[in-house]
């Protein structure tokens, strides 16, 4: 069931990607990463396996959807979902301004990771602008943020509304 | 499992990953795994690029309806203009291939040309993709992508009726580039860090070179045909002892692309592709 609902999630976040970039195909592609928030908020849970391997997958979509070396994305996603988990497991996380400077974090990390491969790969590696970056990793954290708080109401309005229903059962 | 197994799975993945990246050398479009991936998420791709297509068409629809007596008297006028204008050309053709003839010239192929559609497209950020629908008749590797402005870029990968092509202003991009004026030779590349622009490499200090000069396929690279328009000089730079800095305006609006035309041209003939250096003619 878990692994049906996140990859739910990937492919909501993939259409959200494909929508964005049709509404705003200046802003979108390089200052929201919808795929990221959702292996972000994966690794949150301190899974660290499941975290890695969900990294290496929605990287490997990412790298559907550029034309630099096929891998690049991929590789850091593993690395950002598996650092992630490690510090969801240290850390406790009690205000949703954590989550945000956890996505931000989370965001930066890549886009150093993807850089830093493609001046490995590349004689004359193409580089993102600074400011992108930073647009980039506030954006992510604030998408982090939103969805993260929007969860949380839904899982405990499910939640209230699961137990008025028990409880009107055992009324009955 | 414990943290110190999870350790080395994480290893044993990324050394897997670098491997596999090391391989591929920086080059894109050649993996199966590119192949299989992009089949999966073009149809999703080419959905959500349909919705605001049809609507846009079904908003134009409506405002034609107002017009199209206007319209249809514009562009009869229009063709009766083209049709002068072609008779002139076919005989401007016709003199040439006479000319040519006369001097043993033959001109190289212009190839033909197919309209395909953009399901999707980043030209704004430094990853810079488009991927197009070419429906039943796939696309080639290496084939030219045009767009009525001037040159898009080149097809990278192709999986089924989806391919991916590489633009002229991705940094990894060349094109050997001619200025019209003096017909003086560089290789146009992607400007970098997002710039959007492009830039003509290897002119030397002594060419003439100009803000203005509009600049085109030179057909010496073996994958675009000469005479596309690529670009237009917009600065020209001292730059280092040897050649200038120029950069270029792309002749093509890469915001606007929603159909491009793919180029069926092969720059080496495919017996002479086959033929081995020391084979018998």
């Amino acid at each position: 069931m878990d692994v049906l609902k996140l990859l739910a999630g990937i492919a909501l976040a993939a259409l959200v990607h494909f929508v964005g970039v049709q509404l705003w195909p200046v802003l979108f592609p390089q200052a929201v990463d919808v795929l990221l928030v959702v292996v972000v908020l994966h690794a949150l849970r301190g899974n660290s396996l499941s975290a890695l391997f969900v990294g290496l997958f929605v990287g490997l979509i990412q790298d559907e959807l550029t034309s630099k070396t096929f891998g690049l994305f991929g590789f850091a996603d593993t690395i950002v979902g598996y650092v992630t988990a490690r510090l969801a497991q240290r850390l406790v996380i009690q205000r949703p301004t954590g989550v945000l400077a956890v996505v931000s974090f989370a965001s930066a990390l890549q886009q150093a990771i993807t850089v830093g491969l493609m001046f490995m790969l590349l004689s004359s590696p193409e580089l993102p602008s600074p400011l992108w970056v930073a647009v980039k990793a506030g954006t992510c954290g604030l998408l982090g943020l939103v969805i993260y708080i929007a969860a949380g109401n839904w899982r405990r309005s499910s939640e209230a509304r699961r137990r008025g229903r028990m409880n009107r059962l055992r009324m009955d | 499992m414990d943290e110190r197994r999870t350790a080395w799975v994480l290893i044993v993945v990324l050394i897997g990953q670098l491997v596999f990246l090391a391989i591929q050398g920086g080059r894109a479009g050649e993996t199966r795994a590119e192949k299989v991936g992009l089949r999966l998420l073009g149809p999703l791709a080419r959905s959500v690029a349909a919705v605001p297509r049809s609507f846009s068409g079904a908003r134009q629809d409506m405002k034609l309806r107002g017009t199209l007596m206007d319209e249809n008297r514009r562009l009869q006028r229009e063709v009766a203009t083209l049709r002068l204008q072609l008779l002139h050309l076919t005989d401007v053709e016709g003199e040439m291939l006479r000319l040519g003839e006369a001097v043993r010239y033959g001109t190289p192929p212009a190839g033909r040309i197919r309209a395909v559609d953009v399901i999707y497209i980043d030209y704004a950020s430094w990853l810079r993709t488009l991927v197009l629908y070419t429906g039943d008749l796939p696309a080639r590797v290496n084939q030219p992508v045009l767009s009525p402005d001037g040159l898009v870029g080149r097809v990278i990968t192709v999986s089924g009726p989806y391919s991916k092509v590489q633009l002229i202003t991705d940094r990894a991009a060349s094109v050997g580039g001619m200025i019209l004026r003096t017909r003086r030779q560089g290789v146009v590349r992607g400007g970098g860090r997002g710039s959007g622009g492009l830039e003509l490499d290897y002119v030397p200090l002594q060419a003439d070179v100009r803000e203005g000069d509009r600049v085109l396929t030179a057909g010496i690279d073996g994958v675009y045909p000469r005479g596309i328009p690529v670009g237009t000089v917009v600065a020209v730079e001292g730059g280092g002892q040897l050649f200038h800095r120029v950069q270029l305006a792309p002749a093509v609006d890469f915001g606007a692309l929603d159909q491009v035309y793919l180029l069926d041209y092969e720059a080496i003939p495919p017996k002479l592709k086959e033929a081995s250096p020391g084979g018998r003619p």
